[in-house]
């Protein structure tokens, strides 16, 4: 039961970087790609009617994990207090500026909240990247299951240990990266004309820098949490996962290769959750590891509710997730295709 | 199953917690409640007008579909939009709150993640996917969908809203009055019976009570449009629509907020929070025939009222049915058990209540004029509809600040002590910090937010242009 819900958890955290993933990838290439007004309009439009669809996908994760893990909630949200409320402000200039950006046309005014929008959409790549980076190593987790953190301590991944040390930074390097490279193919998908060709070149650039920094995380995180890697290696689960990763990234290729952007945006999807799900199958069953003393992580079997809500939790979720299914097949459909500054744009009014 | 106020469990709350440091500044918890009391107020500014709002959509995108005229079409589209800035900046402030449990109340939500997080988890699930996903098809989507599925969009979003609210009320509920839970061995709460926990009765009446009210804001605004336009003598149709649909609705909801569901409010604080009651009224001494302080100061410290004029055996039938019905007071109970701030509660529960008693009045007065015909003519009643927007506002908050208050000072009533609740792991200068942060970021957002509606107001509804008009499918 409790692994189930583990497993649960993962996913729905999986499908929100997946769906989130794409705008803070499109938004950090957002200068980049898109280089005159009306470019840059073609970006927001690729995102803008959809970011709230897919920022709720992290209000129902962090809802769930009250119900069904509310000390993992309680002691992981009270340690990264500043870091929380960082991305809590990132997000919402985040969505204040794909509102409102749109709604004068005017060049200051949207020069103005294009800068917000990447600037958000750095910020909280390299937040969420530093916090992957964080559950792997770990947080100074104390016997009664709180911790509190700076932002760096010695920059070293022993002991009383920061938000930011070496191998956090290069995870969050690393997410930036492949989150960038997951939007450009995502903007490949959506956009047509400069935007399309510049999105291309850059996903191709991106994807290929992803390999040699995954590999470098890779290592770094055998340095850093070398047990983990002997106990990965007896789970199937892990197999599967990196099973994905493999066939994602021969999808992913041959979609680049031969421009079939529907199939490379499948594959970049599939990467993205093949290597979340292989790490979330290495972390099982801790969920918040101990920097001082392993004794003190938190599991999920000592972080989970009572068998009661985790039954009741059971009923509900699966009626929930057949709706939510069934709004995504309403908008796959209503905003299937290249996108038209004009008709999924904010007009100005 | 185990749903009362134990004394128990309240003695054991007491253990490391001074009852008398209660509204102290150097006091950890008070900056916790300082924010989460900001943000929430903050956020529910727009979640009022977008519950209050979304039946007005529906509404005219029904009539527009069973008549025809395109007035109401105009009215939907223009609406629409700020509908859209509203629910913006709701979801952008809604997101912090969920965050908060974690972050300032990392041990109330250890204590009672495995009750409130269903609803919590069940708000995400059943409302909010509704609402986003549906909520770009309602702005943008009118040329796309075609008139029906736009309707369709409409109740989608208006649902989901309604929805939202049910959820987050049932939470609310159980922190006011715990119902269907059950004390685990690890001592944290759990789900006894999750239809005892999803339709506690304190939870129905509350909805009903705050969705009323989220109309009579939502009808205020509409009103107020159009006593706008109808002064500057500008878009005469539209003006004559919201002035009309407005007032209608404003004067149903008033009543509605009022009778039947302020009057049941009422009487299940009286059953479920007699000390919270006494604290609203300022009663310190018990007794038959207890009448209602229409004026009246509270002074703690000589546990009087000061200065009263009563409705003599008003609150004694209001609460409990008849004249003679006993009501408590404050002195009754142990200091330790009294809402930590009685003055500002009692002003907080009186201002609504007046203010609530002049929403009646005015709409009905607006009504009357309406019948008679004489509604965009009569201008000083226009000025008054026209600058009457902001306090239903100010009654709502009103409203959630007695509820608040009068739970004081427990989290969940008669379990858990709000003095317990917070994040013992956060230190002050943080909690400072962020709440600062907090009221520099939503300064600016409320700025943004008037000088872009502002605009919309000033643009008008008589716009020829649709969005998502003209280009068709690129392919």
């Amino acid at each position: 039961m409790i692994a189930t819900w583990y497993a649960i958890v993962s996913f729905m955290l999986i499908v929100y970087v997946a769906l989130d993933g794409r705008n803070f990838g499109a938004g950090m290439l957002h200068w980049i790609v898109a280089r005159t007004p009306e470019e840059r309009r073609q970006v927001v439009a690729a995102i803008g009617p959809l970011w709230s669809w897919h920022e709720v996908w992290l209000v129902g994760f962090g809802g769930t994990l009250v119900a069904v893990f509310p000390r993992l909630l309680a002691s992981a949200f009270a340690g990264y207090y500043l870091a929380l409320f960082l991305i809590l402000w990132g997000l919402i200039l985040r969505g204040i500026s794909l509102e409102v950006g749109g709604h004068i046309n005017d060049r200051l005014w949207q020069g103005f909240w294009d800068f917000v929008f990447v600037f958000a959409n750095f910020l909280l790549a390299i937040l969420f990247g530093a916090a992957a980076g964080n559950v792997v190593r770990g947080v100074p987790l104390d016997a009664n299951g709180d911790f509190t953190m700076a932002f760096f301590t010695d920059f070293g991944v022993h002991g009383h240990v920061g938000l930011l040390d070496w191998y956090t930074v290069s995870f969050a390097i690393f997410a930036v990266v492949i989150l960038a490279a997951h939007g450009a193919t995502y903007l490949t998908l959506k956009t047509e004309g400069p935007v399309h060709d510049h999105s291309g070149t850059y996903a191709k650039f991106l994807w290929a820098a992803v390999a040699p920094l995954f590999l470098a995380i890779t290592v770094e995180s055998l340095v850093v949490r070398p047990a983990l890697f002997r106990q990965a290696i007896h789970n199937p689960l892990c197999w599967l996962g990196l099973l994905v990763v493999i066939v994602s990234t021969g999808i992913l290729i041959s979609g680049l290769a031969t421009r079939q952007e529907m199939r490379a945006f499948a594959g970049s999807n599939g990467v993205l959750a093949g290597l979340l799900a292989t790490g979330g199958a290495a972390l099982f069953p801790v969920m918040l590891y101990s920097t001082l003393d392993p004794q003190n992580s938190l599991t999920a079997y000592t972080a989970a509710s009572n068998s009661t809500a985790l039954l009741l939790a059971s009923i509900w979720w699966p009626v929930g997730i057949a709706l939510a299914i069934a709004y995504f097949v309403f908008i796959s459909r209503r905003y299937a295709g290249k996108v038209s500054v004009r008709r999924d744009n904010q007009g100005f009014y | 199953l185990d749903t009362g106020c134990g004394r128990e469990p309240a003695a054991k709350a007491l253990r490391n917690v001074d009852a008398t440091m209660n509204s102290n500044l150097s006091d950890p918890a008070i900056w916790s409640r300082l924010q989460f009391g900001f943000t929430i107020t903050y956020h529910y500014l727009f979640p009022q007008l977008t519950m209050g709002l979304s039946w007005f959509l529906v509404y005219w995108k029904w009539r527009a579909l069973r008549t025809g005229d395109e007035k109401y079409n105009q009215a939907a589209r223009f609406w629409a939009k700020i509908f859209g800035l509203n629910f913006a900046v709701g979801v952008v402030t809604g997101i912090p709150m969920e965050f908060q449990f974690g972050t300032n109340w990392a041990d109330f939500s250890r204590y009672a993640g495995g009750v409130i997080g269903q609803t919590l988890a069940m708000e995400g699930m059943f409302a909010f996917f509704l609402e986003s996903a549906f909520i770009g098809a309602l702005i943008w989507g009118e040329k796309r969908l075609g008139q029906r599925n736009h309707f369709m969009a409409a109740v989608a979003v208006a649902l989901g809203s309604w929805i939202s609210a049910y959820f987050i009320l049932i939470t609310n509920a159980f922190m006011q009055h715990p119902a269907g839970y059950r004390i685990e061995a690890s001592g944290s709460l759990g789900i006894a019976s999750l239809s005892a926990y999803l339709l506690n009765p304190w939870g129905w009446v509350q909805f009903a009570h705050n969705q009323m009210a989220a109309l009579v804001t939502g009808s205020f605004v509409v009103a107020a449009a159009g006593a706008f336009y109808a002064l500057r003598g500008l878009h005469p149709t539209q003006a004559q629509l919201y002035l009309r649909s407005g007032t209608f609705a404003a004067l149903v909801a008033s009543v509605l907020v009022a009778f039947p569901t302020g009057d049941q409010q009422a009487k299940v604080v009286g059953r479920h929070q007699p000390v919270t009651l006494a604290a609203m009224e300022g009663r310190f001494v018990g007794g038959r025939v207890a009448g209602v302080a229409v004026i009246g100061q509270p002074n703690v410290a000589a546990r009087r009222l000061d200065n009263p004029i009563e409705v003599p055996g008003a609150l004694s039938f209001l609460a409990y049915g008849t004249f003679q019905s006993y009501v408590h007071g404050l002195g009754e109970y142990p200091q330790d058990v009294w809402p930590d701030n009685i003055e500002l509660l009692y002003y907080s529960f009186h201002l609504m209540i007046t203010l609530g008693t002049i929403f009646i009045l005015l709409m009905a007065y607006a009504s009357f004029q309406n019948w008679r015909g004489r509604l965009e003519s009569s201008t000083w009643l226009l000025w008054v509809l026209m600058l009457a927007f902001p306090f239903p506002y100010i009654a709502n908050t009103l409203g959630w600040m007695t509820a608040e208050l009068g739970r004081q000072p427990w989290l969940i009533y008669g379990l858990f002590r709000t003095q317990e609740g917070y994040s013992k792991a956060v230190s002050n200068g943080d909690v400072i910090f962020t709440s600062i942060g907090f009221v520099g970021l939503y300064f600016v957002l409320g700025l943004l937010f008037l000088f872009l509606v502002g605009r919309e107001i000033g643009h008008g509804p008589n716009e020829e242009m649709v969005a998502g008009q003209g280009e068709e499918r690129s392919r």
